[in-house]
Formats: structure tokens, sequence, C-alpha cells
């Protein structure tokens, strides 16, 4: 129910899409065919209402003639009766009356009208079967009535209306007597209809009769009897009072209904009330001309009404019983599909995860057998449950002698077994070092195997502890080479100073050929001012020869001081000194260079303890590294700065470029021997330029400037 | 040759290079003028004068090569002799390569410095002298009227009087004559086979 109302609840909050059109057009469909199939209905029960109304009236009118007939021939019989032409002719035969009313009552008694009386031609009754009775018609006269007034005219006559005498109803059925083809008299026959009246009194839907002016004069209903159809005009009243048709009677108002024709004309249907209660019903007129009445036949509307009414409960019904259905069914269906798309899901992951586990187990077999470290993994008690390809081959022993192994392991080293009891103690209560231990095993052909060790809890899939899995690295190549290298850092120190100092020479020289060209000009001069005697200019070409020489040894002394045997933390230096003289030495390089240098140096700066000439090969190296590190910048952006401080205990030199800078995947190998970014470098540079600082008790570092190049810091410790 | 006319000037940032080079050129009898810096040179604004420059490669600011580009760019009848210190030798070799009249290594003898520099001024001699001929031609040159000039091109390949008058067809054989005499008048020339030389000597 539920899944019902979610479906439903959809419907009602997603926005419109082709279904609910769907679902509308059905929707209408539905309350279309349901109200189709109950106006269907309804017409078809107003069928049968009519029928029953037609057959009815059949009933009844020829209940009614058959009345009114069945005494029509009496008053005719009578009116040839010897006796009553004869008292009509003579109207002093009291013995012929007499007989006449006998004659009239033993009629009346034999046929079970309610009176027959014979009148003359003023309407004077001479003769009746009441004749003995206290209301007779005898010696009144009723020439005011119309049966009388058509008899008299010749012709038979039916007239129903209340008795003038009585006060009763009933049908008065009048006939001319004629003699010699002229009235003489009438007689009359008054008929009860009270027993048609009574048999209806019986009937669920009322039957009314009216006169031809919508009198009802007779029904089931008596509240109705008297009423008209419509109001009587002034003339009928008049009408009415003169021939008391219905007693005396003045009004005839009209009847409370208020009809509704139906299509057709002939039917129409009557709202009104009885006793308070609302009625509706279908009502059908007709004529009985031979009485010139109106039959009116009713049946019940309601009865329409609920078929209707029934027809469309029963297609709400049926159509809510169909939707539910759908929806139903389509639930059932989406449900089927969904069951039937997860079951195909769950098979498909099913053969995915079988293929994964099994492509996993390779790839996992694969790696172990791949790897050139090897793996071993152990249980808590410390026995080997699995070892790779690698492992085997680093111990020389197959996989099959090393699993189920407990400690001492077969590959322990016999001179390190205390090591790796100790080793093993601490792998196994989780103790090792993650970054590691180093080992040195026996190889089952003999030889020392160096490896390092690397340890990590192995837990199963469900987060039991359940081992330790252990990965193995031969380093004893490694360390081999790291010995190895060791033994040349020495020799290539050395061989880079050589290198550097050559650079360094190579510079002095060619500042050198400046005073050395000036030097050979001046003496040009000299010699030619001397020959032409003129003594001012040759004092002065020979003082700048002097000044040019000085230059010259100056110079010279430079050279020197950078060439001489090292002389390691003999002196005591001042770090301004040691810029001052590297600046002098590298100035032709900055011209060469197009580099501007600007120093800054600190007045009163402490000492330090150190070699000059090392110091100064430092700070020489620093300097051409900035310029290089400018080569791509436009000749007046080329800039270094070179500037002393004093920091805490120390005293520092910071060179600054504004160079390229170095890149961080570059910078943890910036002191590495043979290291180098540039295409005809050594790689010695900076390498030295450290190693130099260390032996001072130094720290030369190098930090990244804004916004580019690097400053490179050398820290010495101040003396005190 | 003449060169008391032609100056001397000497560019290097050393002081010390750049007054012992005034100091040996004055020694020998030279007018030389010396500029510390190639801005100082070009703004003293001698590159419409005559005579040799002597420039070092490696100055601060503005270099030797790109005054000399400079100098170049400005059509300028000065003859360079560059100075180069050690390492600057190819650098030096292009200079000349592209118009310089030679270099000197730092230091060089006074011999050979002063050897080149009386070549230098011999070629700016020439230099001055081509400068002067070629104004004094334009001058002349200048004073023909446009038919004249194209007349005297086809007189000057050798064309008749009758050839002229018939290639060009608009004009008389007569009038031609009449033009060629005057642009001879105005040359100051006797000949087609002067009119030749004249115009490829000085490229009109």
């Amino acid at each position: 129910m539920r899944n019902f109302i979610s479906v439903l609840t959809r419907f009602s909050n997603s926005p419109p899409t082709r279904r609910d059109a769907l679902w509308a057009t059905l929707l209408i469909f539905v309350v279309i065919t349901v109200y189709v199939s109950g106006n269907w209905s309804a017409t078809f029960a107003l069928k049968g209402q009519v029928e029953s109304i037609q057959h009815s009236i059949s009933i009844n009118a020829l209940g009614l003639l058959s009345n009114a007939e069945k005494f029509s021939s009496l008053p005719y019989t009578a009116s040839l009766h010897p006796d009553v032409l004869s008292i009509l002719k003579d109207d002093k035969n009291q013995s012929g009356k007499q007989a006449v009313n006998e004659y009239l009552e033993s009629i009346n008694a034999q046929a079970g009208s309610d009176a027959m009386y014979l009148m003359n031609v003023d309407g004077l009754t001479i003769a009746a079967s009441n004749w003995n009775s206290g209301q007779t018609f005898v010696g009144r006269n009723y020439a005011n009535r119309p049966y009388f007034i058509d008899a008299l005219r010749g012709k038979p006559s039916v007239f129903y209306g209340i008795g003038q005498t009585t006060g009763i109803p009933g049908l008065f059925l009048a006939t001319p007597v004629i003699a010699n083809r002229v009235v003489i008299g009438v007689v009359v026959i008054k008929v009860s209809l009270r027993d048609v009246e009574d048999a209806w009194a019986g009937l669920t839907a009322p039957i009314m009769v009216s006169d031809a002016k919508g009198i009802f004069f007779l029904g089931s209903v008596p509240q109705w009897k008297f009423l008209a159809k419509e109001a009587l005009s002034e003339e009928g009243l008049q009408w009415m009072s003169r021939h008391k048709q219905y007693g005396d009677r003045k009004e005839f108002t009209q009847i409370p209904w208020v009809v509704e024709r139906l299509e057709g004309g002939s039917i129409y249907i009557i709202h009104t009330a009885l006793e308070g209660t609302p009625h509706r019903y279908l009502a059908i007129d007709h004529l009985i001309p031979e009485l010139g009445w109106t039959l009116t036949v009713m049946a019940d509307y309601h009865v329409v009404i609920w078929a209707r009414m029934v027809a469309w409960i029963l297609g709400a019904l049926i159509a809510g019983l169909l939707v539910f259905s759908i929806l139903y069914w389509r639930l059932r269906e989406k449900r089927f599909l969904e069951q039937s798309t997860a079951r195909q899901e769950l098979e498909l992951r099913v053969i995915d995860r079988t293929q994964e586990l099994r492509e996993a187990h390779a790839f996992q077999q694969a790696m172990g057998d791949s790897l050139v470290v090897g793996m071993r993994a152990r249980d808590l008690q410390g026995r080997i449950i699995y070892v790779n390809t690698a492992m085997c081959e680093i111990t020389g022993y197959s996989a099959d002698t090393l699993i189920g192994c407990l400690p001492p392991y077969p590959y322990w080293h016999q001179d390190d077994l205390a090591r790796h009891w100790i080793d093993n103690a601490n792998a196994m209560s989780g103790q090792s070092a993650l970054t590691g231990f180093e080992s040195r095993i026996k190889h089952r052909d003999g030889h020392d195997v160096l490896t390092m060790v690397y340890t990590a809890a192995l837990v199963d899939a469900t987060g039991k502890h359940k081992g330790w899995m252990s990965s193995v690295v031969d380093i004893t190549e490694q360390k081999k080479t790291e010995a190895k290298q060791r033994l040349h850092d020495t020799q290539l120190q050395h061989t880079g100073r050589l290198a550097s100092m050559g650079e360094m020479v190579s510079t002095l020289a060619h500042e050198l050929n400046q005073p050395l060209m000036a030097l050979c000009n001046f003496a040009s001069a000299a010699n030619a001012f001397a020959k032409q005697g003129n003594n001012a200019l040759l004092v002065e070409s020979l003082g700048e020869i002097t000044v040019q020489a000085q230059r010259s040894a100056d110079i010279v002394k430079r050279v020197h001081g950078f060439v001489r045997p090292v002389t390691l933390g003999i002196e005591i230096c001042q770090l301004n000194t040691v810029v001052s003289s590297v600046l002098a030495i590298l100035k032709s390089e900055m011209k060469l260079q197009h580099t501007q240098i600007r120093s800054n140096l600190l007045e009163n700066l402490p000492f330090v303890k150190g070699d000059y000439v090392l110091l100064e090969q430092v700070v020489v190296n620093l300097i051409m590294n900035g310029m290089q590190a400018m080569q791509h910048l436009p000749c007046e952006q080329r800039v270094i700065e070179v500037a002393t401080l004093c920091c805490d205990e120390m005293v520092c030199i910071k060179v600054k470029d504004n160079g390229i800078g170095i890149a961080p995947n570059i910078a943890a190998s910036l002191f590495e021997p043979f290291f180098t970014t540039k295409r005809d470098g050594l790689g010695l540079g900076l390498n030295i330029c450290r190693t130099i600082v260390e032996s001072h008790k130094g720290l030369l570092t190098f930090e990244d400037q804004k916004p580019a190049g690097t400053i490179f810091t050398l820290k010495l410790n101040r003396l005190i | 040759m003449n060169t008391s006319s032609l100056s001397l000037y000497v560019v290097d940032d050393d002081e010390a290079v750049r007054q012992s080079l005034g100091m040996l050129f004055l020694s020998r009898g030279y007018a030389v003028q010396v500029f510390e810096s190639g801005e100082a040179f070009l703004e003293a604004n001698c590159q419409q004068q005559y005579g040799c420059v002597i420039l070092d490669l490696r100055l601060d600011g503005i270099s030797g090569l790109q005054i000399f580009d400079q100098l170049r760019a400005q059509n300028s009848a000065l003859v360079v002799l560059f100075l180069s210190g050690h390492g600057d030798i190819q650098l030096a070799v292009d200079a000349v390569k592209n118009g310089a009249m030679g270099w000197l290594e730092k230091p060089c003898s006074e011999v050979l410095l002063l050897k080149k520099v009386e070549l230098a001024l011999v070629q700016a001699g020439k230099n001055m002298q081509w400068k002067v001929e070629k104004k004094k031609a334009t001058s002349l040159w200048e004073r023909l009227t446009p038919r004249e000039k194209e007349i005297s091109r086809l007189v000057a390949v050798g064309k008749s009087s009758k050839g002229i008058a018939k290639e060009l067809s608009n004009i008389e054989y007569r009038t031609v004559e009449t033009h060629r005499a005057r642009v001879f008048s105005k040359l100051g020339l006797i000949n087609s086979n002067e009119l030749d030389r004249f115009l490829r000597t000085y490229d009109f």
C-alpha cells in the first residue's frame, strides 16, 4: 500500500510527462464512460417507466371507458320503453309514472348504477329510480346541467360531476328520448366511479383524470382533486357556477406542480410535494376522446435517478478497480523487473568479483615474484609463512626450505647471532624502527649479504593482527659503492679546486692586460716625448708608467695569494677583506658578464678564524654562480648584492642574485658532487664550497629570493 | 694625403688604457680625443667627421659593437679599430667581417698599434676624399633636368643620338643632340666614355 501511495504521490508531484498525459486521457475516458453509462442506464430506466406508464394508461383508459360504456346502452334502452314515452307525452299519467319509477328502479338495481332518472324537455325529473328515497330526484329540475343540454340537442352525452341533490360525484350518461324525431325527454343514468378510485388508491404512483377544462376530478391523490392544470378564466368560472359541475365550488386553483418537459413533449416530469415530502414523477397524458377526458398516469422518476446513480457508482467502482488494477499490475511489473535486474547485477558482480579475485591473486603472485625486494611474512610465533622469489635469491634457500622455519633462520650470520636475536625480538614486539635496520646475513653459498630490513604488522581482512611482513633489500652493492665514493670525494675536491684556480688565474691574467697595455703605451709616448724634448709630457708619462706598474704588481699579488698553498685555520680573518679582495679579482669578469655588483659591508665586523684563500674561493664561486644564473636577463638587470653582517654568534656573508632561482626538484642535490646545471660545468663548485665551509665549522645555506633569484649565506663562528 | 685634418678618437672605460693611448697619439702628433664611454662618444657627435675610432670591445653601458653598428647605420665615414681583451678575439673578427678596419689585442706592441692606426687614417683620408668628390659630382648631377638625366644614361651605354631618338620615340634627333651637348657641358665631360665612368663611379 505504501508503494501505491508513493506511486500516486509521484504522479501528483512530478512535472507533467507523457505518461501523465496518458493517465489524464485515461481518466477523462473513464469519466466519460461512467457518465454515458449512467445516462444510458437512466434512459433505459426511463424507457421502462414509460412502458409501465403506457401499460397503465392502456389498462386504465380501457377501464374508464368500459365503466362508461357499460352503462351507456341502458338509458337508450329505457328511452325506448313505451311507459317512458307515454308519460312524457301525457304528463297526467300518474300510474304510468309509477310504472316507470319501478322500471327504472329495477334496472338501476340490476345494473348497479347509482341512479337512473327521466327528465322532460323542461329539465324536470318526472321519474327516478330513487323515487321512494328521501333524496329523490323526482320533481327536481336539472335543466342547467350540461348533459341535459347536450342530450336535448338529440345526442347522447357523458358528464362527470357532483350530484346537485346528493352532492356525490358520479358519471352522468344522458340519452335523448326521441319520438317522431323530436326530443321529448332525456333519460340519465348516474354511475359512481368510486370503484375505480378505490382501485387506484393502492397504487404507488398517482393516476389523475382531468376534464376538457383541465380540472382534475378523479384520481388517486385526493388533495389534487378539483385543482386545475391552469387557473380557470372568468368565463370558465361562470360556466362552472351556472352548470354546477362540481357542486358549489367557486375556485379551481392551479395544481402545485412544476412541470419539466422532456424531449419529444409527450413525456414530462412533475416536481411536487405530497404531505410535505418532495416527489418527482414521470407523467404521460392520454386523451380519451370518447369521454373528452385526459388520463394522466405517473411513475416514480426517482427510479430513473436511482438507475443513473447506481450506474454511476458501479461505473466509478469498476473504473477505480481498473485503475488500481493497472497501478498494481504496473507496480508488480516494475518490482519484477527490478528484482530480475538486481538478480542479473548480482550474478554479474559475482562473476566480476570472482574474476577480480583471480586477477588480484595473479597480480599479487607476479608482483611478489618480480620484486627485487625480498618479502618475508611470519606469523606471531616467528614461523615463516611466505617468501617471494627475491627473498630466496637473497638468501640462496628455496621457498620450501624457508617456509615453516622458526628462529634462528638458516641464513642468520654466525658472527652476528646476538644481533639477529635482538633484531628478531624487536620486530616480533613491533618495536623495530619504521626506517628499518641493517642486517648482515649469510648466503647459502657462504658469502655475506648486507640487507636493510623493514617490518610492518600483517593484518588480515577482519583487522586481526596475524603476524609480520618484512621487506628485505640487498644493499651490499650500495654499500660497496658508498665506500668507493668516499674514497673518490677527497680526490675530487682537490681536482675541483685546481680547476677553479685555473679559471681564476685566467681571469686575473685578463685583468693584468689592461695595465700592461697602458704601460706599453705610456712608455712609447715617453720615448717620443723624450725625443721631442717635451719634458712636461715625458714626466707625466713616466709617472703613469709607475702607477700602472704598481697596479700590475697588485694584480700579480692577488694571483699569488690565490694560488699559494692551503693553510687552513691558522689566520684571523676579516670577512670584509675577503669580500673586497674577491670583488677586485672579479672586476673584469663582472664587466665581461655585464653584471653590476653592490656591496654592503658592515663596519667593525667581528673577526673569524679561517683561511683567506679558501674563503675567497667560496665567495668567488658563489658570485660566479650568481652571474651565471642571471645570463638570461638583460644586462641592466644583472645585479649581485654582497653583504656582510653579524647575527648572534655568527658572522655572515650573503650573496644575492636575481637570476633564475633554484628549482625545488634540484634543491636537494645542489651540494652533491658532479651535480651541475651548466652545460660545461664540472659540478664541483658548490660541493667544494660546502666542504670548505664545513671544515671551518660553518654553515652554507641558500634560500629563494622574491620575486626571483637566490640568496646564499655563509655563516662562520665569530672570534671572541 | 695630408692626414692632419683627420682626427683620432679613443673610447675605453679603463682610464689607464684611455689616457695612455691619448698620450701615445699625442706624442706622435695626432689630434686625439678620448671618451670614457660609448654614450659620451655618441653625444660628442663626431659621426660625420673624418678619422679613426679606436673602440674597446668591453665597455660599461653600450658596447663597442653597438657603437660600431650605430656608426654604420648613420653612414659614418669614420674608420673603426677594435681593442679586444683576452677571450674577445672572435667578436673582433666578426666586427672586421662586418666592415671594421681591424682589431688590436691588449696588450699590443706600439709598432703594430701605430702601423694599424696609420693605415686606418689613410683609409679615412680616402673616405674623406671620396665623400668630397661624391658631393661635388652630386651637385653637378643635380643640375641636369630629368630629361637630360635620362638621355645621359642612354648616351653612357654607347647609344647614338638617332638610336636615342628612336627609343624615346616622341623626341626629335635634333633635340637629343641639344640635350647631349648640354649634359657634357654641365658635367664638364668630353665623351661618352667619361660619362659612363662618371655614372658608374658615383652610382647615379
